[in-house]
């Protein structure tokens, strides 16, 4: 009996992503055998995938080089093939990966560094703070934004409800921190210049700020108190709860600055109560 | 008032012309938009604006703004045997309604089975099981996007075991049971057609002239094995003789046809995106001469000049409100 196009696809899928399952059974002799048909296929699938993965961490791939790469890319298209066609989300597992991929082991900053190409690839095609693109829709391409948090809004706020405000972090915004100087090392490989300075492993822990200001990403350093500050908001706990977290790691943190700051950069672009 | 509660379109309404356009991508952006040099269209992956906001969307927005737009999918995996990926439709449904593109269109293939994708454009086998399925997941995709899709025919490297329909009998196929309209790759055609040893003009002479909606011309690679060649669907460089050989047989079947030159790996640099597009034209333009030559012929008996073919070639252009539009496209 002539099998279910169910059972061709898995079986096409499995050949795909397994050598050894022979798709004899389903593909026809043409110009060459069967297998060597198929195997086309899986040379684009694997390609494409790499090129994927690729194009979110190129800094991994200048660290590991291009051989190991792919070998690393082939490994994690099996283990974790995208789950859907739309590929802006394929490789959010690859720093869990990496952390745990034996021949990378001896690279102990390589997921860190992962993990900030992902944090920089989610803030790239994040949300824009409401309101933005339809007003920014005739602006020249990195024409500033109006802050879309009016400061004098919080006029209306009674001061006994300073506590409990709840402000509203970018969409793009996203928190990353290492015992590693991961921005140095992110920074240094990401150019194409031959010219990569050496790096200290011990230069110290980074916090860092991943967000998109306009259409460009920054990456952002950040004192452990205003991590901590940022860190609360974007679990959306109150201000009073946010303060209490970041005074907690730094005591002479100036708040009132932050705030501002933060305001007047759209880093936080709402509040509710 | 009537009126006051349709929104009007921030585009205007900028339907697909019958002439050559050029794909959209990254590298592209503020050349163009600096450059906006004079093509029919743009297209652009759908899945590359899948994203929520940041550079891709307001690019595309800008673009809108100065072309026509076809929306060009990768992703909807519509001969998968799981059941339609609604996140996906909803994505798409989402782009659609904001860039209000002229054509939308997905591939003859499917992706993805068991929750896993490949991100390729997987042949399907030319079955009834198979026909059917992916006459149920046309309909729902179209039912959903509450608009006409375009279905591409793939390039393909095998073939299946179990096939028993030619793959433009399987077009045509879906085209009567769902409404959808085609998007004739001639590249692809080529390439299949080299890879299988089928005869690409019969393959073009069984497409359902009506509903081809758009034409796709690309450049291929030829990879040599030791057992021959196989012809591989890159997308990278100019459009080979053979298949322009082929585009000028398939306008002179179809007449003309908006058509893309898709290019998306190796990028060149713009200009020759829109040479590619202007050779394209030139073909067309060719065939329309050719056509007012064989009207004026039937009328005056042979008597035509030159000066008059070009007079009934304004005139046909002028009849064709697609075509009449085709010099304001790239005004303010």
């Amino acid at each position: 009996m002539a099998p279910s196009l169910r059972e061709i696809q898995q079986c096409f899928i499995d050949a795909v992503l397994h050598e050894q399952v022979d798709p004899a059974s389903i593909v026809a002799d043409g110009r060459f055998p069967a297998a060597r048909h198929l195997q086309l296929y899986r040379n684009n699938v694997f390609e494409s995938l790499t090129a994927a993965l690729r194009a979110v961490y190129p800094a991994i791939e200048r660290l590991v080089g291009d051989g190991f790469f792919c070998y690393a890319a082939h490994e994690y298209v099996v283990q974790h093939p995208p789950t859907s066609g739309n590929l802006h989300d394929f490789g959010n597992r690859f720093a869990a990966f990496l952390a745990a991929f034996r021949p990378a082991s001896r690279y102990e900053y390589l997921p860190d560094v992962a993990r900030l190409e992902w944090a920089w690839h989610e803030a790239f095609h994040a949300a824009d703070a409401k309101g933005r693109s339809r007003a920014a829709k005739n602006m020249a391409p990195g024409a500033a934004d109006v802050p879309p948090l009016d400061p004098a809004s919080l006029a209306n706020v009674s001061p006994e409800q300073y506590a409990l405000l709840r402000f509203h972090i970018h969409p793009s915004a996203r928190l990353v921190a290492s015992r590693f100087p991961v921005a140095a090392i992110w920074e240094a490989n990401i150019r194409t210049d031959d010219d990569v300075p050496e790096i200290d492993l011990d230069a110290g822990a980074d916090q860092l700020l991943v967000i998109r200001r306009d259409l460009t990403v920054e990456v952002e350093h950040l004192g452990r108190g205003e991590y901590a500050l940022l860190e609360a908001m974007s679990r959306h706990e109150t201000l009073g709860e946010a303060c209490k977290a970041a005074l907690a790691h730094q005591p002479d943190l100036d708040l009132v600055r932050c705030l501002q700051e933060y305001v007047r950069r759209a880093t936080l672009i709402g509040f509710s109560l | 008032m009537s009126g006051a509660t349709t929104t009007p379109s921030p585009f205007g309404a900028r339907p697909i012309p019958a002439a050559a356009g050029i794909g959209l991508r990254a590298a592209h952006y503020r050349e163009l938009l600096a450059a906006r040099p004079a093509v029919g269209f743009l297209e652009v992956h759908s899945e590359n604006y899948f994203g929520d906001g940041g550079a891709p969307l307001h690019y595309l927005e800008q673009a809108r703004a100065h072309y026509p737009l076809s929306l060009h999918g990768v992703g909807l995996s519509l001969g998968s045997t799981d059941p339609l990926n609604r996140k996906h439709v909803a994505k798409l449904k989402r782009l659609v309604d904001r860039f209000e593109p002229a054509l939308v269109s997905d591939h003859l293939c499917w992706c993805s089975v068991g929750g896993t994708f490949l991100n390729d454009l997987l042949p399907l086998p030319y079955t009834e099981e198979a026909l059917e399925h992916f006459i149920t997941h046309v309909a729902q995709a179209q039912e959903l996007l509450g608009r006409q899709l375009l279905i591409e025919n793939p390039s393909t490297y095998l073939t299946y075991r179990h096939s028993t329909i030619p793959e433009p009998d399987f077009l045509a196929e879906v085209t009567r049971r769902t409404g959808c309209a085609l998007l004739l790759d001639v590249n692809n055609v080529y390439v299949s057609s080299r890879n299988h040893g089928f005869d690409a003009t019969a393959y073009i002479d069984a497409m359902p002239a009506h509903a081809v909606q758009e034409i796709h011309l690309a450049g291929y690679t030829v990879n040599v094995y030791p057992e021959g060649e196989m012809l591989i669907d890159t997308h990278n460089a100019r459009v080979h003789e053979p298949v322009w050989k082929l585009y000028r047989y398939t306008i002179a079947r179809l007449g003309r046809r908006p058509t893309l030159i898709e290019w998306d790996a190796d990028l060149p640099a713009l200009e020759v995106l829109v040479e590619e597009a202007q050779l394209a034209d030139a073909i067309m333009d060719a065939h329309d001469a050719v056509a007012d030559w064989d009207d004026e012929s039937r009328e005056t008996a042979g008597s035509a000049t030159q000066e008059t073919v070009a007079e009934t070639k304004g005139a046909r252009r002028k009849a064709n409100p697609t075509c009449s539009a085709r010099s304001s496209w790239h005004e303010n």
